[in-house]
């Protein structure tokens, strides 16, 4: 744990949350765990998730959150306690796993029987745990009905407060294919989120449309692209419109370029507009609206004030979610991660716009 | 300044590390190669536990495509965001005249000048990459003849902050 943890001490009973974590990856220790959820279709192929090809130097979880040498950090809800919620005072913390890269996978209806399968995992052995870790329910994009099941089913229990799923794909999400998920999700009222793993590798595209990188670093500085290219999808194909109750997460694919593709989409929308006749308003209006970005991995300008004025330009105060990516090596401090900022915009950021994403008590 | 006894040498080898608490500091402290060194457990990113990183080299390149590795066992990369730190020095690979981790002084002395290690030093002491120290100071095992100190005693490593 870092130094200058604990500065925050958790909410009292009944205060409001000062403190929520929205992207927390907790992870299964064995297979085991996951497998005895699958059915028996599916029993013999145990967990098979595709492993990315690029090589992190450093390894990408924190070594120094793990419970012993050798052993993952981040495998039961007590170490995620100790190790995390604890000493840094966490009201909620959003757990995202492991396995959104279930979405890489071409077998669609094993993908789908994984996904179950993990949302079970999460709802048996996770949530009942502390009542501070808040669920996703793990769909497959590539299969949108039996996506939409899957919501209908876990949505049912309110400690899930969120759909979670690849930002790789095959194609862009603002197309009719995936429109079961989004009316799915809104029927039963939560956010869709969407998080980066092992984008580029099974079904989905390469991470950007020049291609594939040729290291960890190349691969892993272009993540937002797929970020970029899926927001501008959602929004221009009308998803917004059709389901105009519907939030979306883009949870790790950075937020500095958010200013850039609104002006963009805003500019464009002045002169071309008739080919997407059904958007009533400029696009920027339905990002900020509809759209939420989570924090980590902080952008780090030069100056400092430049990260201030980007908050500014996106609409922070609304659009931004702060996270820690624990327990991975590029996770930010909840403490130290973000530079100060005014008690206002620190407290939209850090608890309540994620409290009124989320719906939880005040 | 002061002075803090770690642990006989012989529990620190090339390669190892410990952390230990002092002075309301986290300190790691090295043997790199033979030679000791000391950090401040304290990443100037974000506070991280930077001395519980791996623990490696480098790589350096004489032109495009090149690629050689450097530095081997004198490098720490911090748990978190990967940043690579000198052990030798604290300065940071990417940025040494201006990123650096802060160092403190840290020597052998011989048995009969170091006394036994600090009781917070051996007990309270985080292990990384190597056993923790027995229970009891091992000094406390040691024959005190003074003929035999010198040929049977163990040097200490000593710790200024």
């Amino acid at each position: 744990m870092a130094q200058g943890a604990g500065e925050r001490t958790p909410s009292d009973p009944g205060e409001a949350p000062t403190l929520i974590d929205c992207d927390v990856h907790q992870s299964w220790a064995s297979d085991e765990e996951i497998r005895r959820h699958l059915p028996l279709e599916f029993d013999r192929y145990g967990v098979n998730l595709p492993n990315l090809l690029y090589n992190n130097p450093g390894g990408v979880m924190r070594e120094d959150a793990a419970p012993a040498e050798g052993e993952l950090p981040g495998t039961t809800p007590e170490n995620v306690a100790a190790e995390h919620l604890d000493p840094y005072g966490i009201d909620y913390a959003v757990l995202t796993g492991h396995a959104t890269n279930l979405a890489l996978l071409p077998n669609r209806r094993y993908a789908a029987a994984l996904a179950r399968a993990y949302n079970a995992w999460v709802q048996e052995d996770w949530l009942p745990a502390d009542d501070r870790l808040l669920g996703s329910i793990l769909v497959p994009p590539q299969a949108p009905e039996a996506a939409a099941d899957l919501i209908r089913e876990f949505g049912e229990d309110d400690r899930f407060v969120q759909v979670l799923m690849n930002t790789a794909s095959p194609r862009p999400y603002g197309q009719s294919f995936y429109w079961p998920i989004y009316e799915a999700a809104a029927e039963m009222d939560l956010p869709v989120a969407m998080h980066p793993h092992h984008d580029g590798l099974g079904i989905s595209n390469p991470p950007s449309g020049a291609g594939y990188p040729g290291s960890y670093f190349e691969w892993h500085n272009i993540l937002p692209a797929v970020v970029m290219g899926q927001l501008n999808s959602l929004v221009t194909e009308g998803v917004f419109v059709e389901y105009p109750d519907l939030d979306v997460v883009c949870i790790e694919g950075g937020f500095g370029w958010v200013p850039h593709l609104l002006w963009r989409m805003d500019k464009n929308w002045k002169g071309l507009r008739s080919q997407t006749p059904w958007l009533e308003r400029p696009p920027s209006e339905y990002v900020i609206e509809h759209v939420r970005f989570t924090s980590q991995p902080i952008e780090e300008p030069e100056r400092p004030e430049h990260l201030r004025q980007i908050f500014e330009m996106m609409h922070a105060e609304e659009t931004l979610l702060f996270s820690s990516d624990f327990p991975h090596w590029d996770g930010d401090s909840p403490d130290h991660g973000l530079p100060p900022l005014d008690d206002d915009l620190e407290s939209r950021i850090f608890a309540e716009n994620a409290r009124e994403l989320y719906d939880l008590p005040r | 300044m002061s002075r803090h006894v770690i642990c006989p040498s012989s529990e620190l080898e090339s390669g190892e590390r410990r952390i230990v608490e002092v002075e309301g500091l986290s300190i790691g402290v090295f043997n790199v190669d033979g030679e000791y060194h000391a950090l401040n457990n304290a990443c100037p990113h974000q506070l991280a536990p930077l001395c519980e990183g791996t623990i490696s080299g480098t790589t350096e390149s004489d032109g495009v495509g090149e690629v050689d590795w450097v530095r081997d066992g004198e490098i720490v990369r911090c748990p978190w965001h990967n940043w690579e730190f000198d052990l030798t020095t604290g300065e940071s690979v990417f940025n040494p005249h201006e990123v650096r981790a802060g160092t403190f002084e840290v020597d052998v002395e011989a048995p009969a000048d170091a006394g036994a290690p600090d009781e917070a030093c051996a007990c309270d002491a985080e292990s990384y990459g190597t056993e923790l120290a027995g229970d009891e100071p091992p000094v406390e095992t040691y024959d005190v003849d003074v003929e035999d100190e010198a040929e049977f005693g163990e040097e200490m490593v000593v710790l200024r902050v």
